[in-house]
């Protein structure tokens, strides 16, 4: 103790004060059961403070109601300045926002017109507006070519007919209609979990989900190439995530060591850790082994949660996704999350897993709670699609025999490279070479870089960013793969470049075109629309190349 | 069902209505997996109390939407400019009702520590989920499911009850029971139907019948369900774009987009609208989609004390004197978010002063009209409408189709600068699946029929002349008038009484009567409620959770049941457990003197009224007097 420099007359003082806080100390311990309540305080604490707040409140709650009034942290910090009101008054008239939005660029303008818009229904083969011609379509998610079904609307009718359409309230108050515990039980059985939850879109399914069990301190171990709608989940989860190389297992296992060396070495506590990542990926259409990742989540003890948007109701036989593709049984996966409106043409999303991790979301799942529920209409649009897979799995064997075809066709062209998976019923094409970024100096000279890069450094777990990220050119590449599109559209088939919001996802995914490959056409019509997108590339590709290197 | 008008009309009701519920029973083969049990011709929620005369003619199915053809019971919800816009004040209970409800949950609290720790020890299969085993961290730690495992479950019976068929006017329930302490539920395979003062039908369009459900077939007949693709790779169809344009003309906005749900709308715009070195302020009790977007948008949030406009100014004279935090730099832009209407208070948000306060302090407003799109105002066209301020003043103004329209998904209005931009860099408009063309029918038909579709019709009950406003597509149109008839699929036929905007009148003025009805009725009885009076939404303060129990139990155990929504921690405050009621046009007059005299007596049962009303009223009274007490303009 640091009483030597003080007044020795206050020596008895404190010896007085530390034998009393012993005694306090050893008479607390000796209590019964004061351990548990000093480990119960600590837990609690760390759990959630908001929680031991909530309790030391209650316990003083008489004074609380005597003296209540609320108070705002205000003007706290040693930042503040005071200001006198007339000082304030100035400062208010002189502040002069930026506007709220900027104007459109007239090429932002152009682009945005010139979204394909249909008259009348989207399917394999719709009609544009602008021109009123009928095009195949390569866009829409209509993998398995249930748009449209006759099954489905008329199913949906009956269903507007006894349900009227919108539910007008959260499952939580009286919006839990039976076809959606239907469909739960449906989707619970098509895949083998013991229960699954639906929310009531695709797209905010997974960031509710993610949060909902990873909160600050938990870890995830996610993959670098993941989706949007997964980057906002890990945003708003506020945990600890670690990155690993884009469906690279040997780097995920490195970094499942690295975290449990880590946890050994700091002596943090076991929080939950989960390795985030998707069945087949939005951003490129790679496809995940899954018995392997699930093979290291178990020897680390890790939790996996798996976005299957786009291969459930794609892969396998009757469209089950990834575990039916693998035959690895769903119960492995710990939150398996999927769309209904990709393959089954309907809309929302589903989580299936245990009774415990689904009826946690039905409590925590914050677009679960606070939402309204689908339509049931929409409800029993995905039941139907379940039973038209089930039943007869032709509707899969012409998706998986048209994405063989389109493979074939486009693997012969020079000068593209196609990230996906052979079996992926998304396609990315991307150019061969890529387009450096355009700075003045190097523009003529540099050429393109091929699309290996030497993994010469290793990649930093806690960036986003891989060791070597590959250098191109959005806008060049863009304007490039754009002309592949309007040349496939001169020639009836309406494809698109994947779609991104430039500037606000957090590493810009590399453009690319992207194809849905539908069971919705024949096979003629598949290897026609293959053999245009093949003719577009190879003329846009060598007309770019007749204008020099300093455009390619 | 039509009734038909011969003279014995009360004979033939009653064989018409058995045979409407024949044709129910036929259609609902496949998705009830309980036998359908047919209602009682004799309940009053499925027959009118009183038969219809020789000249009414209803095209509702009552239990849908109510039969009531008096036109005393009719009420335009519009801001008297008389009134004034009194602050939101919390009303405590005495004494010996608040320190009961403390001391309930401390009980609960006790109990449920206590329980926890012996059954970690001697139930350890039951609690596996919650401790860490095998190397894995517990899934949901204890802790965190502490108040669902010990306070919720205790209530689970009242929340998230199944129901099946049109969530309208009445709603049937599909009848659990528990056999684990409320753990699981098992359906028993029988049903009860009963009055619904629980959905968010406000204009009654949850509705399996009439104009709006005819059209959604055809919809879907020529649309099917989905359009398969985000808006903006594949998913637009010229379906969407009439839907915009007509939203836009509702609210009286340039321009507007529809994202395919309400939460998503929020929490996928914010993100792209502001960003690092913006500041959004924002009510303390926003929805938590409004929280969900800023916490994404990476914008310093500051909250205001609810819809209070002394605290909202002492922090913008704050914020913009201070600057951002540690440099002072000045803030890009401020953005105020509000919503038009709250759905656990009742509370209207005080427009007039908020728009004074942009007036001066320059911040940008955003009002998420969820619940007040379609239930505010004399035309229906929300918080705006009602307060008779220029929508174009406004910013953004956000809504969703959930709730007044029977319909899915939200709405984002504004400039076409704006709504241009947002088409580009919100994340649903490039991720998300587009809305469903059966819900585009539905939201296009609801909101035509509100708006009435020129040729023009004479409107009663017009507040103020019309003011001009910019128009979308180049035709004709006068906020907030009736749509020009190029606005509607050219598919689309819609019966005469939706075309002519009649039908909408009737369903806003309704819905204004009741409201107005069962807000002050119940002040008048001697309940503690909050929020306004033009407000659908009624909350009634019970404070005690065992209170909010017994009081959805005793309702629904009545001779005519009544489902009912009660709240309470964590989405209220510890102590203001309440139980909420939303008034819909669908309700008649009888059905909200139903739930009158059931509050009476529950009240009376649970010790319930300690309002500080001066003068209270009998029930009798409260009944007689309704027309009354809807057009006072305070209630003493
Ligand atoms: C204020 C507010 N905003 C948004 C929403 C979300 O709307 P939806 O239920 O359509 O997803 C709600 C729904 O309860 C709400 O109250």
């Amino acid at each position: 103790m640091a009483t030597s420099s003080i007044n020795p007359n206050l020596e008895p003082v404190f010896a007085f004060l530390q034998s009393t806080y012993s005694m306090i100390e050893s008479t607390w311990n000796r209590v019964p059961g004061s351990a548990v309540v000093a480990r119960y305080i600590r837990s609690s604490h760390q759990n959630d403070p908001g929680r031991t707040l909530l309790e030391v409140l209650l316990i003083i709650f008489a004074v609380r109601t005597l003296l209540q009034s609320r108070t705002r942290a205000e003007g706290s910090g040693k930042n503040f300045i005071s200001l006198s009101e007339k000082e304030i008054d100035e400062l208010v008239d002189d502040w002069v926002p930026e506007s709220l939005v900027q104007p459109l660029s007239p090429q932002e303008q152009h682009e945005l017109d010139n979204v394909p818009v249909f008259q009348g229904p989207a399917g394999s083969k719709p009609k544009l507006l602008s021109t009123g011609k009928t095009v195949m379509n390569l866009v829409s998610y209509n993998f398995t070519g249930l748009a449209g079904d006759e099954r489905i609307t008329s199913r949906a009718i009956e269903t507007l007919r006894k349900y009227g359409l919108g539910s007008c309230g959260p499952p939580g108050f009286y919006g839990t209609i039976d076809v959606h515990m239907n469909l739960e039980e449906d989707i619970a059985s098509f895949l083998g979990t013991e229960a699954a939850i639906i929310y009531s879109q695709g797209f905010s399914t997974i960031s509710s989900v993610i949060p909902a069990f990873c909160k600050r301190g938990d870890i995830i171990v996610a993959d670098r190439g993941v989706n949007f709608a997964i980057h906002k989940g890990i945003q708003i989860s506020r945990s600890t995530v670690r990155w690993y190389d884009h469906n690279d297992l040997r780097s995920l296992e490195e970094v499942l060591q690295s975290v449990e060396k880590e946890r050994i070495k700091k002596r943090l506590p076991l929080t939950r850790r989960f390795i985030v990542t998707e069945g087949i990926f939005e951003n490129d259409g790679a496809m995940l082994d899954l018995p392997k990742v699930i093979a290291l989540k178990n020897k680390y003890k890790f939790r996996l949660c798996l976005d299957e948007s786009f291969s459930f109701g794609t892969l396998g036989r009757t469209g089950r996704g990834l575990t039916e593709l693998y035959n690895v049984p769903a119960t492995e996966v710990d939150l398996l999350v999927g769309s209904l409106a990709n393959a089954f043409c309907a809309a929302g999303g589903f989580c299936a897993g245990s009774i415990h991790v689904v009826n946690h979301q039905r409590i925590n799942g914050t677009s679960f709670v606070f939402s309204a529920s689908m339509p049931a209409s929409l409800a029993v649009s995905s039941s139907e699609a379940i039973q038209i897979l089930t039943n007869n799995p032709t509707h899969l064997t012409t998706l998986h025999e048209n994405v063989r075809l389109i493979r074939s066709i486009l693997e012969k062209v020079d000068g593209i490279h196609i990230p996906s998976h052979a079996a992926s019923p998304l396609i990315h094409i991307q150019l061969a070479k890529s387009i450096p970024p355009s700075s003045p100096a190097t523009k003529s000279m540099k050429r393109g870089h091929s699309l290996e890069p030497i993994q010469t450094v290793k990649s930093n777990a806690q960036s986003v960013l891989p060791a070597n990220p590959l250098q191109f050119d959005i806008e060049a590449e863009e304007r490039i793969l754009q002309d592949v599109v309007e040349e496939a559209l001169a020639q009836g088939v309406l494809i698109t470049r994947a779609k991104r919001l430039r500037g606000q996802e957090i590493v810009e995914p590399r453009p690319a075109i992207k194809l849905a490959v539908t069971a919705g056409l024949n096979r003629k019509d598949t290897e026609r629309t293959a053999t245009v997108i093949k003719n577009a590339f190879v003329k846009v590709l060598a007309r770019k190349k007749k204008a020099g290197p300093m455009l390619v | 069902m039509r009734i038909p008008d011969d003279d014995d009309a009360a004979s033939d009701t009653s064989l018409s209505i058995r045979s409407s519920l024949r044709t129910e029973d036929d259609s609902s083969t496949t998705y009830s997996r309980s036998p359908d049990d047919s209602d009682d011709p004799s309940d009053e929620l499925v027959t009118p109390l009183q038969p219809p005369n020789s000249t009414q003619q209803f095209t509702t199915r009552h239990t849908e939407f109510g039969h009531c053809a008096n036109e005393d019971y009719r009420h335009v919800s519009a801001f008297k400019p008389t009134a004034k816009i009194v602050p939101f004040v919390e009303e405590d209970p005495p004494y010996y009702i608040l320190l009961p409800t403390y001391f309930s949950y401390i009980m609960l609290i006790i109990f449920g520590h206590i329980r926890d720790f012996f059954g970690k020890r001697f139930r350890s299969q039951s609690y596996r989920h919650l401790m860490p085993s095998n190397g894995y961290a517990a899934m949901n730690s204890d802790f965190d499911s502490f108040y669902t495992r010990r306070l919720k479950q205790r209530m689970d019976d009242c929340f998230s009850r199944p129901i099946t068929g049109v969530p309208g006017r009445t709603v049937m329930l599909l009848d659990r029971v528990s056999h684990d302490n409320k753990l699981s539920f098992n359906l028993t395979g029988s049903k009860t139907r009963a009055l619904n003062t629980a959905s968010y039908n406000y204009l009654g369009f949850a509705q399996a019948e009439g104009g709006c459900a005819d059209a959604v077939e055809e919809g879907i007949r020529r649309y099917g369900m989905s359009s398969c693709s985000p808006r903006l790779e594949a998913g637009t169809t010229d379906l969407h774009q009439q839907a915009e344009a007509l939203v836009a003309k509702f609210v009286g906005e340039e321009d507007a987009m529809i994202a395919s749900m309400g939460f998503a709308t929020n929490s996928t715009t914010l993100p792209a609208l502001v960003g690092k070195g913006c500041l959004v302020i924002s009510d303390e009790l926003n929805h938590a989609s409004i929280r969900f977007g800023v916490r994404l948008s990476g914008a310093n949030v500051r909250t205001f004390k609810h819809n209070d406009m002394g605290s909202l100014e002492a922090l913008l004279r704050e914020v913009i004197s201070q600057g951002q935090p540690r440099t002072h730099r000045p803030w890009k832009k401020i953005l105020l978010i509000v919503e038009g209407l709250y759905s656990m208070e009742g509370t209207l948000v005080n427009l007039p002063g908020i728009m004074e306060l942009k007036q001066k302090y320059k911040f940008y407003l955003y009002v998420d009209e969820a619940h007040s799109i379609g239930a505010l105002g004399p035309h229906g066209r929300g918080v705006a409408d009602y307060f008779s301020i220029d929508p174009a003043q406004i910013d953004i103004l956000m809504g969703t189709f959930t709730k007044s329209f029977g319909a899915a998904g939200g709405y984002i209005a504004g400039s076409r600068a704006l709504i241009s931009q947002l088409r580009r860099r919100s994340h649903a408009t490039c991720y998300s699946e587009s809305v469903s063309p059966a819900v585009l029918t539905q939201i296009i038909a609801s909101m035509g029929s509100i708006m009435g579709i020129s040729p023009p019709v004479p409107q009663p009950a017009m507040s103020d002349p019309p003011k001009s406003s910019a128009d979308v597509r180049g035709e004709m149109y006068v906020y907030p008038g009736p749509a020009p008839a190029s606005a509607l699929p050219t598919w689309m036929n819609l019966p005469p009484q939706l075309k002519d905007g009649s039908e909408g009148r009737t369903r806003l003025r309704r819905l204004a009567f009741n409201s107005r009805y069962l807000s002050r009725g119940l002040k008048k009885l001697g309940f503690i409620t909050y929020g306004h009076a033009d407000s659908p939404i009624v909350p009634l303060l019970l404070f005690n959770p065992g209170k909010m129990v017994l009081f959805s139990r005793l309702m629904l155990a009545r001779k005519l049941p009544i489902i009912v929504v009660v709240v309470g921690y964590p989405a209220t405050p510890l102590i203001s457990g309440r139980v909420r009621f939303c008034m819909s046009a669908a309700h008649t007059k009888e059905d909200v003197d139903f739930i009158l005299k059931a509050c009476d007596e529950i009240g009376d049962l649970l010790d319930l009224k300690h309002g500080h009303v001066k003068e209270r009223w009998s029930i009798e009274e409260v009944l007689r007097r309704s027309g009354e007490l809807v057009e006072m303009e305070e209630v003493e």
